[in-house]
């Protein structure tokens, strides 16, 4: 007995077998679902996890404290800027006051009693971690002759009038913590380009450092819903205008993010299901099946993410979003299968007999169908990007099941007794164009021809261009308030572009110092050679061990009695409050413990208060585990080429250093031969792929190479639409290629192979033509509907796989048929 | 750079004032308006700085030159004598004894600029009422003037400037109190009101001078 005859009997008489296994398949599925389910929500999961820039920007995204840092921006009208003003500190206190705030950044903690006294605080270990040639000229300022002659100068200056000695005095007393800071101060110097003021002064920016304990997507959601809460009640006290309050920073991205890939995947999965459940109906004009076909795509769909699940432990939030792309792929075969049926039905046949012939006819073009499809995406793999990976396998896996189950558990829902369609008027008009076409071939071709030809000519010229965006905007939410925050601060702010990060580990102290040394010293001949427009490091606070045990040495020659005494003198001469220098006199107290052997080399984090606002900028250059640390490159340009990336990984590191450049846009910028390389290499194996099986499958040259015009008339078509409408590729989207060659490639297979075994054209191709024609408007509908998705990347990959679908249904339709029938001619008549 | 106070304040010496005791709101607004009217461009000047780094007060005199909006001289005279010029757009502050000279640049809503523009404020006397609480008594035949700042930019500089008005509606001396309890008294004396050219508030350092820019702008 043949396998659909199997099938066709198992369905008719044994549905309650049927439903059980069904139920007991669905209900394993659950089971499983429920308790082992675990979502990997990490957004830098989609990139290839191969690239040491993505690992770069995983390693800053988990590892460094500026993750549980948001950023608050209060923005109001010209007119209230003294308002915003007396403000800010108000705002600011009721930032410190929530529980999931721990730190806040309010002004430059140099403009604040506690920032500069913070500042001294750190200078002895700074200055012990001088180099020795410049520790020792600075030290030397504690000569007698030299103490005096600097406090007898800055008298003279304070009687002239001039207020930069009552500064200076006031920072530093003794001369010994400028010289100890500068190397801090310089190394940090692109800080100064990071105002919390606007210079209309109507946007005034807070740092708040959050107690987050994870940085999970659910994380970050619960942290932004108490965020928003604080935010709409932050403006109690605000006497002005209209007052903005904004925030950005990662936990605003990822909760917005995640909660819009969840809209994504509900909008677009409704989407998809209403139009192509509207043209399903249109076509066949039956609830039932239709009804049949959402429980078998949903129970595809249950399967796939089970399997996944069981493969991958873990899934990919981004991955799960393939639900949409599967309901536009699967439903192609329940319209061929239940297509079919109707027709056998149509033709006398009885509901068993139709099952049957529905199963015969098709289920090896559904099985080549799906293979081709599933090949397609099992290419993803080849990304190297998790996220990607587990996307083809979860669609690969889903595409077979539809096939099976629209080959079986679909006519469960097909009722026994219901009548035939009596006038299906589809049908009518695509066996009259059918008749026409194989007939008269000549016009259909020739105008059919020249349309594709025109536009492969327009898509493959390089006029005009297909831009390829690798900007992270196209991996934002549209819409985003988190993004537009930031848009608005960078407006406001001084101009500056995201800097190339400069990731370095060392294993112990002393090398993190020489390392960073090192790369200061290499930067900063870049910087001179005009290389690099500036850079940032945390050379100054890396510590040596070694530098700071000779220095203590040299201290131990130090006479502090007798510059003690000195200053001590001096002040008398001078007129100079004694109480006004008491700091002075405990420097030289606690330099003096230090030439005790036994103490304890002193630590700047031990010193810097927890409550200090340096630690925001501190965190910037420190991982949890301070001998992780980065660097800070601000080029001379924003990071947007490959070029630009070559010529940076060829410039920034050190010879003998490990160290991983990374960021956003340099990330981005490294993953662009990638993403052409995803365009183009694996969609032309693909392509290999799928045009050997075609060989095989129809071992006919002539038709062989009509399928070939047709795919290459469908993605020239496809370039040619996107440029004129101007879509631009990105990331995500170039995936689009491979899955219109994948879903093009079936609508060939259906026609042709039923092309080759007819002998009556007229019914069986009108037969098949139509439910390709329903397949393709309901496939372009399923992607069409990605276009609710917010999130750019997909909405842009949705626009062109319904493009490129479009074209692949217009070519397969309008030239496949009239060119078979031009070159291998039948009698439309039943022979 | 709060320090920078004294030498600007230095610059107070023209208003008027007028009424018995302390004055009502409308009496203010008279007293301003008259004071505004006969504003004094230049006065010789004798300052004593209580400063917490100081055991004694610093004691400088000289002579003071200023027209309004922005625009100011002030030379210091003795052993440790010193120029402060103004433009509006950048302060110069020169040192002969030591060759060396301080640039400052303004508008770049630093502190230095919120104190220029509170000493601004205070000598145009334009829009004082908005930027300052303003307490005004009659005393003799003068007035005395307490001025509190109300803006935050304002507030970060100082605490209280008080201004004594003569008998001529000039003024004849101030009080500046600032936030680390330093003191800056300034007496003004032959106040003229004459125009002046503008080479007044232009400044070159000469050559060899050490030019520095503290505030790094």
């Amino acid at each position: 007995m043949r396998i659909s005859d199997v099938i066709a009997r198992t369905v008719t008489q044994r549905r309650t077998l049927v439903w059980c296994s069904v139920a007991v398949l669905a209900l394993g599925c659950i089971a499983i679902l429920v308790t082992q389910l675990r979502l990997d929500s990490d957004v830098l999961n989609i990139l290839p996890a191969s690239f040491r820039s993505v690992a770069g920007l995983k390693i800053y995204d988990r590892e460094f404290e500026q993750t549980r840092q948001l950023t608050f921006a209060l923005v109001c009208a010209p007119d209230d800027v003294e308002k915003l003003e007396e403000f800010a500190p108000v705002f600011a206190d009721k930032l410190r006051q929530q529980s999931w705030c721990t730190r806040v950044l309010a002004g430059s903690p140099m403009q604040t009693p506690d920032g500069i006294r913070d500042l001294q605080s750190i200078a002895v270990p700074l200055l012990l971690n001088l180099e020795p040639g410049v520790f020792n000229e600075t030290i030397s300022i504690l000569q007698p002759q030299k103490i005096r002659d600097r406090l007898h100068r800055l008298h003279q200056q304070i009687e002239a009038g001039s207020p930069r000695p009552e500064f200076e005095l006031a920072f530093d007393p003794l001369g010994l913590i400028g010289p100890a800071l500068k190397p801090f101060a310089e190394s940090t110097a692109i800080e100064e380009d990071q105002p919390l003021a606007s210079s209309d002064r109507t946007m005034r920016v807070f740092l708040a450092v959050t107690n987050q304990e994870s940085i999970s997507a659910f994380a970050c959601q619960r942290l932004m819903r108490q965020v928003n809460a604080f935010r709409a009640n932050a403006r109690e006290g605000w006497n002005g205008g209209r007052l903005e309050i904004l925030v950005t920073g990662r936990s605003a991205y990822v909760a917005e993010i995640s909660l819009s890939m969840r809209y994504d995947i509900v909008a677009t999965l409704l989407g998809s299901v209403v139009l192509v459940g509207s043209i399903f109906f249109i076509g066949f004009r039956r609830w039932l099946p239709l009804l049949g076909m959402g429980f078998s795509l949903l129970l595809s769909c249950l399967v796939a993410l089970t399997l996944g699940l069981l493969i991958f432990r873990q899934l990919s939030m981004v991955s799960v979003g393939f639900c949409a792309i599967l309901v536009g792929l699967g439903v192609d075969f329940a319209i061929l299968t239940f297509g079919r049926y109707q027709q056998a039905r149509i033709d006398g046949q009885s509901h068993r007999q139709g099952i049957a012939t529905s199963v015969a006819k098709l289920g090896r073009a559904v099985f080549f169908g799906a293979l081709t499809t599933a090949v397609g995406f099992l290419a993803l793999i080849l990304s190297g990007s998790m996220g990607f990976s587990q996307l083809g396998v979860l669609i690969a896996i889903g595409i077979f099941f539809a096939g099976l189950f629209m080959c079986t558990i679909l006519f469960l829902f097909v009722r026994e007794r219901q009548p035939p369609l009596r006038h299906d008027w589809v049908f009518e008009m695509v066996k009259k164009y059918v008749r026409w076409s194989v007939e008269r071939p000549a016009p259909m071709l020739i105008f059919a021809s020249a349309l594709l030809l025109l536009l492969t000519v327009i898509g493959l010229s390089p006029v005009p261009p297909l831009h390829f965006e690798a900007s992270t905007r196209s991996l934002e939410p549209k819409n985003s308030r988190a993004s537009r925050a930031l848009q608005a601060i960078m407006h406001k702010m001084p101009m500056r572009w995201e800097p190339v990060l400069a990731i370095v580990q060392a294993s112990n102290p002393q090398e993190l110092h020489d390392d960073w040394q090192k790369i200061a010293a290499h930067w900063s001949e870049l910087q001179t050679a005009g290389k690099i427009k500036s850079f940032s490091t945390p050379a100054a606070l890396c510590l040596s061990p070694k530098s700071m045990q000779r220095n203590r040495e040299q201290l131990s020659e130090i006479d502090f009695q007798t510059a003690r005494q000195t200053l001590d003198q001096t002040l008398d001469t001078e007129g100079f409050s004694r109480d006004a220098f008491a700091p002075a006199f405990t420097l030289l107290d606690n330099l003096q413990h230090l030439v005790d052997p036994n103490a304890p080399l002193p630590n700047w984090r031990e010193k810097l208060p927890a409550s200090s606002s340096w630690w925001f900028l501190v965190d910037r250059y420190f991982g949890q585990d301070p001998l992780l640390t980065t660097g800070f490159v601000t080029t001379n340009e924003p990071v947007s080429t490959y070029a630009q990336r070559v010529n940076l990984g060829g410039d920034l590191p050190v010879t003998g250093i490990p160290m991983t450049l990374s960021g956003w846009s340099y990330a981005l910028a490294d993953l662009l031969p990638w993403s052409h390389r995803q365009l183009l290499i694996i969609s032309a194996l693909m392509a290999i792929f799928d045009v050997s099986l075609l060989a095989i499958l129809y071992r006919n040259l002539r038709l062989w190479v009509i399928q070939v015009i047709t795919l290459a008339f469908a993605i020239g078509a496809m370039i040619a639409s996107m440029k004129l409408l101007r879509i631009d590729l990105n990331l995500l989207n170039v995936l689009s290629f491979r899955l219109v060659l994948a879903i093009g490639v079936d609508y060939g297979i259906y026609v042709v192979l039923v092309w080759q075994k007819t002998h009556e054209i007229e019914h069986d191709v009108a037969g098949v033509v139509k439910p390709v024609l329903l397949a393709g408007l309901t496939a372009v509908s399923g992607f069409g509907s990605l276009v609710l998705a917010r999130n750019p990347s997909l909405s842009s990959l949705g626009s062109a796989c319904a493009i490129g679908i479009f074209w692949s249904l217009v070519a397969t339709i309008f030239f496949t048929l009239p060119a078979m029938a031009a070159t291998e001619p039948k009698s439309s008549s039943k022979d | 750079m709060r320090r920078i106070l004294p030498i600007i304040l230095s610059l107070i010496s023209s208003t008027i004032l007028a009424g018995p005791g302390p004055l009502s709101p409308a009496e203010l607004k008279t007293l301003l308006a008259r004071i505004r009217e006969n504003r004094i461009t230049q006065a010789d000047f004798q300052e004593e700085r209580f400063l917490h780094l100081m055991k004694k007060p610093v004691v400088n005199s000289g002579k003071v030159w200023f027209q309004p909006p922005k625009k100011f001289r002030r030379e210091v005279k003795g052993n440790s004598p010193s120029l402060t010029v103004s433009d509006g757009h950048q302060l110069w502050i020169y040192y002969p004894n030591f060759k060396s000279a301080e640039r400052y640049s303004l508008g770049k809503r630093s502190p230095l600029d919120s104190v220029i523009a509170a000493i601004n404020s205070a000598l145009n006397l334009e829009d004082v009422e908005n930027t300052f609480a303003i307490n005004a008594t009659k005393i003799g035949n003068g007035y005395e003037l307490e001025l509190t700042p109300r803006t935050p930019s304002m507030k970060r500089v100082f605490q209280k400037l008080n201004l004594r008005i003569n008998d001529n509606l000039r003024a004849e001396r101030t009080e500046m109190l600032q936030l680390n309890g330093d003191r800056i008294v300034t007496s003004y004396s032959n106040q003229t009101r004459a125009p002046l050219p503008t080479s007044t508030f232009e400044f070159t350092p000469p050559p060899g001078t050490d030019v520095t820019t503290p505030l790094g702008r």
